[in-house]
C-alpha cells in the first residue's frame, strides 16, 4: 500500500518537473531592457532643406533612397499637435504626418528621429510642406502614416537628447518668410516671436450640423473680426454650449459674409440646432507683433488648454512672448503652441 | 429407487413446510454506477426464476433495493435502469436469508463526462454582457441528457435555450448560483470531480427534494465526505484543447465503528494546450471534509474547498482577423516579452467555501436538515489599462486593413495601399503587430518619468455570502412525502480594481481619462476619488497592489421558504409546491467620483476652490451620487409548481410538469452604470416565467426512450452592457429592459440494443424555436457624464426586422443551435467501452446589440429609416450548419480484485471541421463619418470557434 503511495507521489512529482511546458504565460518572463536607440546616422543623405527642395508644387512620391533626420520639436503632449511630429534639423523643419495618437509616448522631445522616405510622400497643406503617404483621393497631397507596419519600416527613433532651444525670431523674418511661402525654411521651426499683445479678435468656422453640406452657406457660422466673447484659447464641446447659452454669439449671423439669409445665433431654431450639434472647435486668437501685423493663434478645441481662459492681464494689453510652431496658413501666419508653457507674459 | 422416494418425500416435505410459512428469505443490495460507484435510482430489479417473473421493485434514492417473501432457491436478478446497460445476476437465497449482494454495479451505456473547465470555459468578457455558457447536463441517468452532455456540449450547447443561470445549481442544500449574476458557479469547484460527483438532480420544471427550482431543472451536489466513494483514487489526464496535464489524487475513508467517516481530494491543471495560443492554467484545487454519525440519528458533516489558481484567457476577434491570421482559433489576448508570451488576460482566484451540514433523522420517516454555509475570498481578472497612449490592443480596428480600405466608398476607407502594408504585417505573424507588444509597452513606461502610461489591471469581484438553509421532510405515510424549507443569503460583494502590474512605471495616476478629454479644465471632475484630491489637492498615485478607478459593494439579502407534497397512489404520482420569498439589494459606493460628487456626509455642498460642486440629477429629479448607499429595491420572488407521474407496467411512464415563477432581477443588470454611480434602471420588476412539459419514457430489458415537447415563456428580463460607444467616444452603459422570450419545442433520447451482444444504437435530437417575443425599452448613459443618451426608448427592431423583400425576419435565442441530433453506436463488452457518434448542429444565432436594432442606428445621419437600412442593421446572422464526429473508447482491468486501473480515450471534432462558430456578438459599435452622411454601417462581429481534431486520454488507478 505504502508502496502504491510512493510511487504515485514519484510519478506525479516527475510528470510536473520534467517539463517546460509548465512555465506559465503570465508570469516569469522578466523585466524587458530599455529599447536600445538605433543610429542611422551613416544612412543619412539629405538634409530636410534638400528633401523640401524636391517639392514643386504637386505631391512628390518619393522613390529614390532618401534618408532624412532631425530632432522633435512638437509633442502632442497637450493635444494642441495631433497624429504629426515636427522634426527639425540646421537646415529646416518638417511634419512627419505619424498618424498615430499619444505619440508623445514615443516621440521625445529633442530625440533623433530618421526618416526613410522611399515610398512616401511630399505634399503641400495651405504652405506647409509636409511627409504623409500617398492620398489616393486627392482630397490632401498626402495622408498620414498610420499603419503600423509602415511607421515601423520608415520611422525610426535614435539617440534622445537636450531639447532643441527656439529660435527667436522677429516680424521681419515673419514677413519674409510669408513671401517665400511653404519654401521658406523657417516654416514648422521651434521658434520665440515677442513682445506681441492681444488683438481681441478671433476666427471660428462651426457647422450648425457637421453630418449635413458643409460648403451650404446655411451650415455655415464665421465668428470673426471681434472677439465674440470668446476669452479661452479654443473650445470644446461643453464650453461652446456655455458660449451658446450665455447669449455672447445671438447677433453673429449665420452664412458667408455676403449671404446673411439665414437669421442669427440668437434665433431659436438656429441655437437650438448649434447647441444639439455643439463640438470642440479649434479657435484662432489674434494677437499683433510690434509692427502690426497679425499672428493667428490657432488652438485645437480638442487640447488639454482649450477651455482654459486666457490670461486676464494679456486680455487687457501685456505684452506676451509666444514659444511653438511657426506655421503658414494660406499665406497668413500662424502659430502653434505645443502646450501653454510656451506662453510667457511679461 | 428407496434413495429416490426418500429424496421426493423430503422435498414434499421442505414443500409443505414452505407453504406452511411465509418464506423468509430475500435479496438487497445497493444498485451504483460503475464509473463513479455513484448509487443508481430509480433502476428497475426484475427478479426472475426460470421464465417466472417473482417480482419487480425499484432501487430507492440511495439505489438501495430489498424483495423479501422469497423461498430459497436459484433466481435471476435482471438491472434495467435509463442509461445503463442491461445487466443480469445470479441470486442464491438459503436458509430463509435475506441475500445481501452489496454493490451491483451498471455500467453507463455512454461513456459519462466529466464537467470541466471546456464544459463553461467562460470567456472572460465580463462587462459586455455576452455570456455563452452552455447548460451543464448533470443527470447521466436520463438516456437524453446522458448522450446531450457528452456530444452537444462542444458548440455550447444550452438545454431548450434557456440561459445557464436558469439551472439550479446547489450545493450540500444551498443554492449557489452567483448572487450578483446568476451564473452557475461550476468553476469554485473545478478540479474536485471525485468529490463533487455524487449528485441528485431533476430536469426542466421537476420539483426536487432540495427545493422548488425554477424551470431549467436542479442538482444538488452532496459534497459530503461519507458521499464520497471510499478508497484512494489517483488519475492522471491529458486534454490538447484545454491543458496539457491534470493530476488528482482523492481518498475516502468509509465510516468507521465510531460513526467517523473522512474525505481528501487535491488536484492540479496545468499547460497550455494545442488550439488556443496564451490560454494556460495553473489552477488548484482541494478538497478537506469529516463527518461523524451517531446512530443514524445525528449526522454533523464540515466541508471546506477551493480553486485557487491562475489561468489565462481567449479572446474573440472579428472574422477579418482570424482570416488574416488563417486560425479561427487566434487570441489576441497575449504577446511577447522578452520572447516569451505573456498574456494580458488572467483570472487569478481563490475563493473557499467551507460549510456545516446538520442531518437528524429520528426515524425512517422523519429528516430534518440544515446548512450553513459561507464563501469568500477573491476573483480578479486582469487587462491592460492605458491612459493617453495608443490602444495596445493589437486586433484594434484600426490596427486592420479594413480600416484602411473598404470596396463600399461609402465608408471613406480609401487607401489600398495602406490596407495592403496592413494586411502584409498581418498575413506575415510579425509579432508586434499581430500580438501585443510589451516591450513597448515597458518602454513607454520607462520613458514617461516614473507614471505608467500602460498598466495591468485586475477587475475584482470579491465576494462574502452567507446561506442558512434548513428542510424538513416528513413521510406520514408510505405513500405521502412532505417536505417544508427555508433559506436565507446574505452577500456583500466588492467591485474594485487593483493594479496589477505597473509594467516598469512607479505609479498610476488615479484620474478619468475619459472625463478628463471632455471636462479637461475641470480638477474635480476628472477625479475617480474625489475625496482623496479634495484632502491631498493631487489625484492618488496607485502603487502596485493599490485600489483605484472604481470601488463599490453590492449588497444582496434573499429569504424565502418553500414547501412540496408528494403523493403515489399506485402508478400515479403528483408533486406539488411552491416558495415564497424576499429579494432585495443595493448599492454602497466606497469612492466619490468627481462627475458624480453628491454632498458630504453632513449634508452640505461640497466646494472645491471656492466653487459648489455641481450636481446632476437623473430622469426622475434625483441626485445621481457615486458615494454611499443607493436606494434599497425589494421584490416579492414566489414560484409554483405541479408534476403528474404515472408509471404503469413494463417499464413504461407519463409525466407532465408544470411552473410559474416569478423571480427579482439581479444586481448586475439592475443599476444604469455600477461602475460610477447609484442610479438603478427605472421602473424594474420580477422576471416571470411560466413553463410546462410532457414526457413520454420507457426503459426495459436494454431499451430506453424519452420524449419531451416543453413550451416556455419568460418576461421582463433586463439586461445591461458596457461597451465604447463611438457616437459619444466613451464608455456607454446599454440598459435594456423587457426583453420577452417564448421557448417552444422537443427532446428526443433513445437507445436500442442491436442482436451484437453488448452493442446499442444511441441517439438524441432536439429542436425548438426559441425567440424574442418582444421589443424592449433601453436606456443608455456614458461612463464620464450624466448625460442621458437614450431615455427609455423603444427599441423597435429587437424581435424581428422587416427585409427588403417584404417579409419578416424573425430573431432568435442566441449562442446554442436550437436543432441538435447525435447518432452513435455504443459497445460494452468485458471492460471495453467503444463509443462512436456523429452529431449534427443547425440553427445558431449571434448575439444581437441592441443599439443596431434601434431607431437611431437603422436611421443614419441623415435622420431618415429605409427599409434596406434597417435590413442590413437589425437583421440577425445565422450560423452555418455543422456536422461533427466523436469517438471514445476505454477500458478498465481489475489486479486482485483489489486494484484496479485504467484508461479512457475520446477523440472530438474527428474531422477537424475548423469552421465551427460556436458563439459570438456584435460589438455595439457604429461606423458613423460616412461620406454620404446618410447611414451607418456595423462593425464586424466577433466570434468564438470550436477547436478542430482534439483528444483527451485519461488514465486513473484506485484501490
Amino acid at each position: 500500500m505504502k508502496k502504491i503511495l510512493y510511487s504515485i507521489a514519484i510519478l506525479f512529482a516527475a510528470v510536473v518537473t520534467s517539463c517546460s511546458e509548465w512555465d506559465p504565460v503570465f508570469a516569469n518572463q522578466g523585466v524587458p531592457d530599455p529599447a536600445a536607440a538605433v543610429n542611422m546616422d551613416s544612412q543619412v543623405n539629405t538634409s530636410i532643406a534638400e528633401l523640401k527642395a524636391l517639392y514643386t508644387g504637386k505631391p512628390y512620391h518619393i522613390e529614390k533612397d532618401i534618408v532624412i533626420s532631425g530632432k522633435i520639436i512638437s509633442s502632442d503632449i497637450s493635444g494642441n499637435i495631433y497624429r504629426s511630429v515636427y522634426i527639425q534639423d540646421e537646415t529646416g523643419a518638417i511634419e512627419v504626418k505619424i498618424g498615430s495618437t499619444g505619440l508623445y509616448n514615443d516621440y521625445k522631445l529633442g530625440q533623433i528621429l530618421y526618416v526613410k522616405c522611399e515610398g512616401l510622400t511630399l505634399g503641400n497643406y495651405c504652405g506647409m510642406l509636409q511627409i504623409g503617404c500617398d492620398d489616393p483621393t486627392g482630397e490632401y497631397e498626402t495622408a498620414y502614416i498610420d499603419v503600423k507596419s509602415l511607421i515601423d519600416s520608415h520611422i525610426f527613433r535614435g539617440a534622445k537628447g537636450p531639447e532643441v532651444a527656439p529660435l527667436e525670431i522677429t516680424e521681419s523674418d515673419i514677413k519674409a518668410a510669408l513671401k517665400l511661402g511653404y519654401k521658406s525654411p523657417l516654416f514648422g521651426k521651434l521658434v520665440t516671436i515677442k513682445d506681441l499683445t492681444y488683438a481681441n479678435e478671433i476666427f471660428v468656422l462651426i457647422y450648425l450640423d457637421s453630418n449635413a453640406d458643409k460648403k451650404a452657406s446655411a451650415n455655415r457660422l464665421f465668428l470673426s473680426d471681434k472677439q465674440w466673447g470668446v476669452t479661452t484659447w479654443a473650445m470644446s464641446a461643453n464650453k461652446m454650449k456655455e458660449y451658446l447659452i450665455s447669449g455672447v454669439w445671438d447677433s453673429a449671423q449665420i452664412g458667408n459674409s455676403g449671404d446673411y439669409n439665414h437669421g442669427s445665433v440668437g434665433d431659436l431654431e438656429n441655437l437650438t440646432k448649434l447647441i444639439n450639434n455643439a463640438s470642440a472647435y479649434s479657435v484662432s486668437q489674434y494677437f499683433k507683433m510690434t509692427g502690426g501685423t497679425e499672428l493667428q493663434v490657432r488652438s485645437s478645441g480638442y487640447a488639454k488648454f482649450s477651455d482654459t481662459e486666457i490670461d486676464p492681464a494679456i486680455q487687457a494689453g501685456a505684452k506676451v512672448d509666444f514659444t511653438g510652431i511657426l506655421t503658414n496658413y494660406n499665406g497668413a501666419a500662424q502659430f502653434t503652441l505645443i502646450d501653454l508653457d510656451g506662453v510667457r507674459k511679461h | 429407487m428407496i434413495k429416490k422416494f426418500i429424496t421426493a418425500a423430503a422435498a414434499l416435505l421442505a414443500g409443505i413446510m414452505l407453504f406452511a410459512q411465509e418464506p423468509t428469505g430475500g435479496v438487497k443490495g445497493t444498485v451504483i454506477n460503475r464509473s463513479d460507484r455513484s448509487p443508481v435510482a430509480g433502476a428497475t430489479l426484475k427478479l426472475m426464476s426460470g421464465a417466472t417473473e417473482i417480482g419487480t421493485v425499484t432501487s430507492d434514492a440511495k439505489g438501495d433495493f430489498l424483495i423479501g417473501e422469497l423461498a430459497d432457491g436459484m433466481y435471476d436478478l435482471q438491472i434495467d435502469a435509463p442509461g445503463f446497460l442491461q445487466t443480469t445476476v445470479n441470486v442464491t437465497v438459503i436458509d430463509g436469508y435475506v441475500k445481501n449482494m452489496f454493490n451491483l454495479s451498471l455500467s453507463p451505456s455512454i461513456a459519462t463526462v466529466d464537467v470541466d473547465d471546456s464544459s463553461f470555459g467562460d470567456f472572460d468578457l465580463d462587462g459586455m454582457g455576452y455570456e455563452d455558457t452552455p447548460t451543464i447536463l448533470y443527470d447521466q441517468n436520463d438516456v437524453f441528457n446522458n448522450i446531450a452532455s457528452f456530444n452537444f456540449s462542444s458548440v455550447r450547447f444550452k438545454v431548450r435555450g434557456y440561459a445557464s443561470e436558469s439551472q439550479d445549481v446547489y450545493l450540500a442544500g444551498i443554492r449557489m448560483n452567483d448572487a450578483l449574476t446568476g451564473y452557475s458557479p461550476y468553476s469554485l469547484w473545478t478540479g474536485l470531480n471525485e468529490v463533487m460527483r455524487s449528485k441528485s438532480t431533476v430536469v426542466g420544471s421537476e420539483i426536487s427534494e432540495y427545493g422548488i427550482g425554477s424551470y431549467n431543472g436542479l442538482t444538488n451536489i452532496y459534497a459530503t465526505p461519507s458521499k464520497v466513494r471510499p478508497g484512494s483514487r489517483f488519475s492522471i489526464l491529458t486534454n490538447s484543447a484545454l491543458y496539457r496535464l491534470r493530476l488528482m489524487g482523492t481518498y475516502a475513508v468509509p465510516e468507521n465503528d465510531k460513526g467517523w467517516s473522512y474525505a481528501v481530494s487535491a488536484s492540479a491543471r496545468l499547460g497550455g494546450n494545442d488550439w488556443i495560443q496564451g490560454v494556460y492554467y495553473r489552477s488548484f484545487a482541494y478538497y478537506a471534509g469529516i463527518e461523524k454519525n451517531w446512530n443514524d440519528i445525528h449526522r454533523l458533516a464540515l466541508v471546506t474547498f477551493a480553486t485557487p489558481g491562475t489561468r489565462g484567457a481567449q479572446n474573440a476577434s472579428t472574422q477579418e482577423v482570424y482570416d488574416l491570421m488563417g486560425d479561427n482559433m487566434y487570441n489576441s489576448n497575449w504577446g511577447y516579452q522578452n520572447g516569451k508570451v505573456r498574456n494580458a488576460r488572467n483570472r487569478i482566484t481563490f475563493e473557499p467555501i467551507t460549510f456545516l451540514k446538520y442531518d437528524f433523522t429520528p426515524s425512517r420517516e422523519l429528516n430534518v436538515s440544515a446548512t450553513l454555509l459561507w464563501r469568500t475570498g477573491k476573483n480578479g481578472y486582469t487587462a491592460l489599462d492605458w491612459y493617453d497612449a495608443p490602444d495596445p490592443r493589437p486586433d484594434y480596428y484600426r490596427n486592420l486593413p479594413s480600416y484602411f480600405y473598404m470596396e463600399n466608398t461609402d465608408y471613406n476607407r480609401n487607401n489600398p495601399a495602406k490596407a495592403a502594408w496592413a494586411r502584409d504585417a498581418w498575413q506575415n505573424n510579425v509579432a508586434t503587430v499581430a500580438h501585443v507588444n510589451w516591450d513597448r509597452l515597458y518602454d513607454v513606461n520607462y520613458n514617461a518619468g516614473g507614471r505608467s502610461k500602460y498598466a495591468l489591471e485586475e477587475r475584482h469581484v470579491d465576494q462574502n455570502d452567507l446561506n442558512l438553509g434548513a428542510s424538513v421532510k416528513w413521510r406520514p405515510k408510505t405513500n405521502i412525502v412532505l417536505t417544508l424549507g427555508a433559506n436565507g443569503k446574505i452577500n456583500r460583494t466588492e467591485y474594485y480594481k487593483k493594479l496589477n502590474d505597473l509594467l516598469g512605471g512607479q505609479y498610476f495616476l488615479n484620474v478619468d481619462q475619459f472625463a478628463e478629454r471632455d471636462y479637461s479644465s475641470s480638477a474635480t471632475m476628472i477625479q475617480n476619488d474625489l475625496d482623496y484630491f479634495l484632502s491631498h489637492n493631487e489625484a492618488e498615485k496607485i502603487a502596485e497592489g493599490g485600489k483605484y478607478g472604481y470601488d463599490y459593494y453590492a449588497h444582496v439579502m434573499k429569504g424565502e421558504v418553500w414547501g412540496n407534497g408528494k403523493f403515489s397512489f399506485g402508478g400515479f404520482e403528483i408533486n406539488a409546491g411552491g416558495r415564497i420569498g424576499t429579494s432585495s439589494f443595493w448599492r454602497e459606493g466606497l469612492l466619490r467620483k468627481g462627475l458624480f460628487p453628491g454632498l458630504n456626509d453632513d449634508g452640505s455642498e461640497i466646494s472645491y476652490a471656492g466653487a459648489t460642486l455641481v450636481n446632476h440629477y437623473d430622469s426622475e429629479g434625483k441626485m445621481i451620487t457615486s458615494k454611499g448607499l443607493s436606494e434599497k429595491s425589494s421584490f416579492l420572488t414566489y414560484a409554483g409548481k405541479l408534476n403528474l407521474n404515472y408509471t404503469f407496467m413494463g417499464g413504461h411512464r407519463i409525466y407532465a410538469d408544470a411552473s410559474y415563477s416569478s423571480e427579482a432581477p439581479l444586481f448586475d443588470k439592475a443599476f444604469v452604470a455600477p461602475r460610477t454611480r447609484n442610479t438603478l434602471i427605472s421602473g424594474l420588476t420580477n422576471v416571470k416565467t411560466l413553463s410546462g412539459d410532457v414526457n413520454y419514457m420507457f426503459a426495459n430489458n436494454g431499451y430506453a426512450l424519452r420524449v419531451t415537447g416543453f413550451y416556455t415563456t419568460i418576461k421582463d428580463q433586463t439586461d445591461v452592457m458596457s461597451v465604447y460607444y463611438d457616437l459619444n467616444n466613451s464608455f456607454g452603459n446599454f440598459a435594456l429592459k423587457g426583453i420577452d422570450e417564448r421557448h417552444v419545442g422537443m427532446e428526443l433520447g433513445f437507445q436500442v440494443p442491436t442482436p451484437v451482444s453488448g452493442l446499442s444504437v444511441v441517439g438524441a435530437f432536439t429542436t425548438g424555436e426559441y425567440i424574442y417575443t418582444s421589443n424592449p425599452t433601453m436606456t443608455a448613459t456614458v461612463d464620464n457624464s450624466s448625460e442621458i443618451i437614450y431615455n427609455n426608448v423603444l427599441v423597435p427592431y429587437w424581435k424581428s426586422n422587416p427585409k427588403t423583400d417584404g417579409s419578416i425576419q424573425k430573431h432568435y435565442v442566441p449562442s446554442t443551435p436550437q436543432t441538435a441530433a447525435s447518432l452513435g453506436l455504443s459497445f460494452f463488452h468485458n471492460y471495453w467501452f467503444i463509443d462512436a457518434d456523429v452529431d449534427y448542429f443547425a440553427n445558431s444565432y449571434l448575439d444581437m446589440s441592441p443599439l443596431y436594432r434601434t431607431d437611431a442606428a437603422t436611421a443614419g445621419a441623415d435622420g431618415n429609416i429605409t427599409v434596406e437600412e434597417v435590413d442590413y442593421m437589425a437583421s440577425q446572422e445565422k450560423f452555418n450548419n455543422a456536422w461533427v464526429v466523436n469517438f471514445s473508447v476505454g477500458k478498465s482491468w481489475y489486479y486482485k480484485r483489489k486494484y484496479q486501473y485504467g484508461f479512457s480515450f475520446n477523440a472530438k471534432n474527428i474531422l477537424n471541421n475548423r469552421d465551427i462558430k460556436t458563439g459570438g456578438f456584435e460589438q455595439t459599435r457604429i461606423v458613423d463619418n460616412t461620406v454620404s452622411k446618410e447611414r451607418y454601417y456595423k462593425f464586424d462581429p466577433k466570434y468564438f470557434y470550436m477547436a478542430g481534431f482534439n483528444y483527451m486520454l485519461n488514465l486513473y488507478f484506485r484501490f
